[in-house]
């Protein structure tokens, strides 16, 4: 569907109303009324850290790349190396332009041998879909299915033990960054072991599925809130979207990934092959490694009272070194924390100041995630 | 939410940025509205002005000179306007460790600083009274 490119309506979710009935609280995001929040933003957080939350996440953008030269052309547009992706794999990637900078922070799927999803963000699909026709020598045959697919974000400790009650297949079988098709709740969906939060989970995709009639959604969704409702599951927006993957050190595009920040500048590196053989932005990005980066992505942690929030200046000794990139309250550790972009040369452990309010005030450089990976986070032991 | 939901408390003055004043023996107290710690959410930290800030009353355009600190969600900053002008003589330092007071009592124990005012029988005409701000409320639908 494509009415709406180009057009002031905003788009709205399939689920939309059960959402209203949920008693979510609603924002505007990359042209789409998105829930902000159901109940309170922190505990939304907490449920997912602690237990389980549930997101619709069907505003991201995917396109469905294939034929005989997908490969080829991914291969060409992206910086990860696509060769290595397996059938019913994913993979972390960015699409760089000429410069090195990022045009988009992607996941691939790799559905079949010659068959391609391509998840990118909401507020890049029309750029990314003119891009890919742009570049595309190869004569990849590239759908935007971005309005018939659904997408929920099963995400917190309990995530997969929440879908385990709704099917026979093991859902411990799929490994971190591997999918499977599965039958949940009888609906089939293809769930993969992702997830943008810092904390073990699925992504749920459904797709051909039409806005006027989004009856699987509807149905999965629910299923999924019956299932998880003795660990305490909850509902969850965009805000507790936001400080869970900001707790985890994951970058938004737009704050730590723009067209003038490249991937190793945002240290993505281990999402950047420079030996897989040419990309758009690979020689600009081997430039940057021979001559050194001038700029590095960093993690500040609030040492005064103060929150941190993009655009405000970092300094250290009274001089503007960088600018914070995104920052926020830490409902977890109850401290402003934040990131941004500062001179490579700093080191962790160091104290620099952002200027809150007009006030300078101290904060550490420390790296990510900011919890206790052995406490929190899908590494937890 | 309807407007009719939010406490409006009489005997207050409003301004338009949802502060609320409230004239005491030589001084006034200030602090936000219901309806706009409803709108912010949890929260989770106030800036307080400096004790003896010198502050004009809220106008347009809006300048540094008329801020009282700023009282933040984890979402969102919400800039304090001065409802009077006048200097800060004392802050409620008990925002410092409970932040979330001005969401549970936005009246009373949430209050944010309180102001010597230099001009209160002028200016005071300027704000709206409990009545005039519930219909205010009502309009911002």
């Amino acid at each position: 569907m494509e009415t709406d490119i180009g057009c002031e309506m905003m788009k709205t979710l399939h689920l939309a109303s059960i959402h209203r009935s949920l008693g979510a609280q609603f924002i505007e995001f990359a042209g789409w009324e998105m829930p902000l929040s159901y109940s309170s933003l922190a505990e939304e957080h907490l449920a997912v850290r602690q237990a389980v939350g549930l997101f619709d996440v069907s505003h991201m953008g995917e396109f469905r790349v294939s034929g005989r030269e997908a490969l080829n052309f991914l291969q060409s547009v992206t910086t990860n190396d696509v060769s290595k992706l397996e059938v019913l794999g994913s993979q972390y990637s960015a699409v760089t332009n000429e410069r090195g900078g990022t045009k988009d922070d992607i996941l691939i799927y790799r559905l079949a041998e010659d068959d391609f999803i391509v998840v990118c963000n909401a507020s890049n699909v029309e750029k990314i879909g003119s891009w890919f026709a742009e570049k595309n020598r190869y004569n990849a045959k590239i759908e935007n299915i971005t309005m018939t697919t659904t997408l929920f974000a099963l995400q917190g400790p309990k995530a997969i033990s929440t879908l385990q009650r709704l099917t026979d297949f093991d859902l411990t079988q799929i490994k971190r960054f591997k999918a499977a098709w599965v039958d949940v709740a009888g609906i089939k969906a293809l769930v993969s072991r992702t997830g943008y939060t810092g904390e073990d989970g699925v992504e749920l995709f459904l797709f051909d599925e039409p806005i006027s009639d989004p009856r699987r959604a509807e149905k999965l969704w629910k299923a999924i809130l019956e299932a998880g409702r003795d660990y305490g599951i909850k509902p969850c927006g965009l805000g507790a979207r936001d400080t869970l993957r900001l707790e985890a050190g994951l970058c938004l595009y737009g704050n730590e990934l723009t067209e003038e920040i490249s991937p190793l500048e945002a240290r993505i590196d281990f999402a950047v092959k420079l030996d897989k053989g040419d990309f758009i932005g690979r020689e600009a990005l081997l430039e940057q490694k021979k001559t050194g980066l001038k700029k590095i992505r960093i993690g500040l942690r609030m040492l005064e009272p103060g929150i941190p929030r993009q655009g405000y200046e970092i300094l250290k000794d009274g001089e503007k070194i960088g600018w914070v990139s995104s920052g926020t309250f830490s409902p977890l550790l109850k401290v402003g924390i934040a990131m941004g972009y500062a001179p490579p040369e700093i080191k962790t452990g160091e104290i620099v100041s952002i200027k809150i309010h007009g006030r300078e005030r101290g904060a550490m450089v420390v790296g990510w995630p900011f919890y206790n990976p052995d406490q929190y986070g899908f590494k937890r032991k | 939410m309807g407007a009719s939901e939010y406490e409006v408390r009489e005997g207050l003055f409003y301004s338009k940025e949802h502060e609320w004043l409230k004239v005491e023996k030589g001084q006034v107290r200030v602090g936000i509205t219901d309806y706009a710690q409803d709108k912010l959410g949890d929260v989770v930290y106030v800036e307080l002005p400096v004790v003896g800030r010198k502050v004009k009353q809220i106008g347009e355009p809006k300048n540094r000179d008329m801020e009282l600190g700023a009282v933040e969600s984890v979402k969102a900053v919400s800039t304090v306007y001065s409802p009077i002008s006048g200097t800060v003589k004392e802050v409620n330092s008990t925002l410092q460790e409970r932040p979330e007071i001005i969401n549970t009592s936005p009246y009373d124990e949430g209050w944010i600083c309180v102001v010597v005012p230099e001009d209160l029988d002028k200016e005071i005409k300027t704000l709206m009274d409990a009545k005039a701000y519930s219909e205010y409320l009502k309009n911002l639908g």
